[in-house]
């Protein structure tokens, strides 16, 4: 009995010492396959950059950090089975994701059902609020103004012509733009999509010439269709000032002279003077190496989410999901891209930077709009 | 309207000379190869290649064209012609070629997008309207290229052997015709056309391993309602190319992009043996 009692003991002092040093578990579902692949790495190594600092410097709460990456397939159908395993199986205590809203709406019911927080990382159209969910990166509110403002004021833009890819975040983009160029005395002369797979941009473009716009902005899904489109405008010939919300820094340098005198906004552009962001590039080049992909503006925002979970645990004690979501909206993270609280209704003010592709195929900076909000995106979470 | 015109010439000529290469391995081969969204890949690989190479960019459709035609005789001997008499294997068989070769490309280059340059810049004056230069120049290609296969097919003694093979296998070869070097012969030439038409379409597109998807479904589409005929090939791009723009430019540029396919059902419905054969 007392040999029972004892070993009883030791297996519960064991287990306890074990609980203590279990790991927090951080949830990346990404899209290793399929479209989004050609991002994916990035993200992946921004995450085990901030999980490797965090780690060196003790944890969070004496426990170290542990990512549990797994493949969405680039799709709704894919990023459910992934967040099933993550939230059921793996049992992460939280998620932080930069895939496509397509996909991360397919898992938010799994994240609402197992009650995990997750940070959302990547620009997206705006608008979207769960109880479980913070988003550091920008919406249209944010993005839009200064390209639109820019043409406006530099260009004596007037009337503008909109083409975007056919979903949600193609559309929502610009139907803002459309909204917020005609408050400012603007008309849009012509807005056209094509499916996401879309390649044969003729037709749009002899809309485009007809209808005789001072400037043209597009949002159009990244990868293939950011590139056909630009060949195709300017083989084309066309040269009026161009605003593109979907292009990255490196689909940028890739296109070289095609992409000269792009116009793009974004929270995060690699040529930030910063420390913090020299500091990062240091960091990802000393990790990786020769293998060290680009960082851009979803890699970025989720090395800060992470920083901002470790912060957000730190200040509630504890990985309890309910306090770590009303932490997250406390807690200020100095990353790449300056400061940034996610306390604007679950969003966050961001510096934003409208850049112009050089002939080079990199990005200068024309212009830094610092703090600006991102507008009413979730009213429901105001005083949350 | 010029401008619409041009429109509807250069969109049928950039389908023409996609569409050709599978054409001609249907009319001899009685074969569909679904390896020919690949081949075009391929030819967009070539052309990228050529480009980061810094060589001339016109370079890049002959180097297609030639390397094509040799992959193609090679693909023949070792893995369609062992299933010549099981038509249903061969087409899975180059279904499954298409997606090894799209697979290769995505292990060699990674997913992302590639850029070829583009052998003409900028536009060309033409009745007052600037036009790009690049797709006058596929208008240009595809004449010559009518022209040049229909001479081929009409005046040589590959062409008679070819039309004999089309006409009737079995007696062609009871006359001596050596069908197996015509079928050889013609999907090397088939894949020759499909690289060349990949490296020719590049310049207005990017270059990634599943480039060639859509423009498959496109000629697959193309081929089934023309027949095997380079006329009724033209004509078919002209009328399913034409819908496109028209309806792209009119209705919706979401619709035009399914307009070839819905048409070409419709007119398989109303005319199932297509234009030539009717």
């Amino acid at each position: 009995m007392k040999i029972r009692t004892l070993l009883l003991g030791i297996g519960l002092s064991v287990g306890a010492s074990a609980y203590a040093a279990e790991p927090i578990k951080i949830g990346i579902p990404v899209g290793l396959s399929g479209a989004a692949s050609v991002v994916a790495p990035s993200a992946v190594q921004a995450s085990e950059l901030a999980v490797e600092e965090i780690n060196s410097q003790g944890g969070v709460l004496g426990r170290q950090l542990r990512l549990e990456i797994a493949d969405d397939g680039s799709g709704a159908q894919g990023a459910q089975r992934a967040y099933d395993s993550l939230v059921f199986q793996r049992k992460v205590d939280v998620i932080v994701t930069s895939q496509n809203t397509a996909a991360r709406n397919a898992g938010l019911p799994i994240v609402n059902r197992g009650r995990v927080p997750l940070i959302y990382t990547s620009f997206y159209e705006g608008r979207s609020c769960s109880p479980w969910m913070y988003i550091n990166a920008w919406v249209p509110e944010q993005q839009v103004a200064p390209v639109v403002d820019h043409f406006m004021t530099e260009y004596e833009a007037k009337k503008f012509f909109l083409i975007g890819s056919d979903y949600a975040f193609g559309r929502g983009m610009l139907q803002y733009t459309r909204e917020y160029v005609e408050s400012k005395g603007g008309s849009v002369v012509g807005e056209a999509y094509l499916p996401m797979d879309g390649s044969d941009w003729t037709a749009i473009i002899s809309q485009l010439r007809s209808a005789n716009p001072d400037a043209l902005i597009t949002s159009t899904a990244g990868g293939a269709p950011n590139v056909t489109l630009t060949r195709q405008l300017r083989a084309a010939g066309i040269s009026i000032p161009y605003g593109y919300y979907a292009l990255d820094e490196g689909t940028a340098k890739s296109m070289g002279d095609n992409a000269e005198g792009i116009y793009i906004v974004a929270s995060y552009l690699s040529s930030l003077e910063t420390d913090a962001n020299k500091a990062f590039l240091e960091a990802i080049e000393k990790k990786f190496g020769s293998s060290a992909e680009t960082p851009n503006e979803l890699s970025v925002p989720q090395y800060e989410a992470i920083y901002a979970y470790a912060a957000a645990v730190e200040k509630a004690g504890s990985t309890d999901s309910a306090a770590v979501i009303q932490a997250l909206g406390e807690v200020t993270v100095e990353g790449p891209r300056g400061s940034v609280i996610m306390n604007k209704q679950r969003h966050a003010s961001l510096n934003m930077y409208l850049g112009r592709v050089a002939a080079d195929g990199s990005v200068q900076l024309v212009k830094s709009f610092p703090k600006v909000d991102p507008g009413e995106q979730c009213p429901q979470f105001a005083n949350k | 309207m010029e401008a619409l015109a041009l429109d509807i010439l250069t969109t049928a000529a950039i389908l023409f000379v996609v569409s050709t290469g599978l054409m001609i391995i249907l009319g001899v081969m009685k074969l569909i190869n679904f390896a020919h969204g690949a081949f075009l890949t391929t030819g967009g690989y070539i052309a990228y290649l050529v480009g980061a190479a810094g060589l001339n960019p016109w370079l890049a459709v002959p180097a297609a064209a030639v390397l094509g035609f040799l992959a193609g005789l090679v693909i023949e001997r070792t893995i369609i012609r062992p299933l010549y008499h099981r038509p249903l294997d061969a087409i899975l068989a180059t279904w499954g070629l298409g997606i090894v070769i799209g697979q290769v490309f995505a292990l060699t280059f990674g997913r992302g997008v590639q850029f070829a340059p583009s052998p003409i810049l900028g536009t060309i004056d033409v009745f007052g309207n600037e036009y790009s230069g690049y797709r006058l120049a596929m208008l240009a290609v595809a004449i010559v290229l009518a022209v040049a296969l229909s001479a081929l097919l009409s005046f040589t003694r590959f062409g008679l052997n070819a039309r004999a093979v089309i006409a009737n296998e079995p007696l062609a070869r009871g006359l001596g015709i050596d069908s197996a070097n015509v079928r050889s012969i013609t999907f090397g030439l088939g894949a020759g056309l499909a690289c060349a038409a990949g490296a020719l379409i590049t310049p207005l597109l990017s270059v990634d391993p599943n480039m060639g998807l859509p423009w498959l479904v496109n000629s697959f589409m193309l081929v089934m309602i023309s027949g095997v005929s380079f006329p009724s090939l033209l004509v078919a791009s002209l009328l399913l190319g034409g819908s496109q723009v028209l309806v792209s430019t009119y209705i919706s540029p979401i619709l035009g992009g399914m307009t070839i396919v819905v048409l070409a059902a419709l007119i398989l419905r109303l005319k199932p043996k297509g234009f030539s054969r009717a």
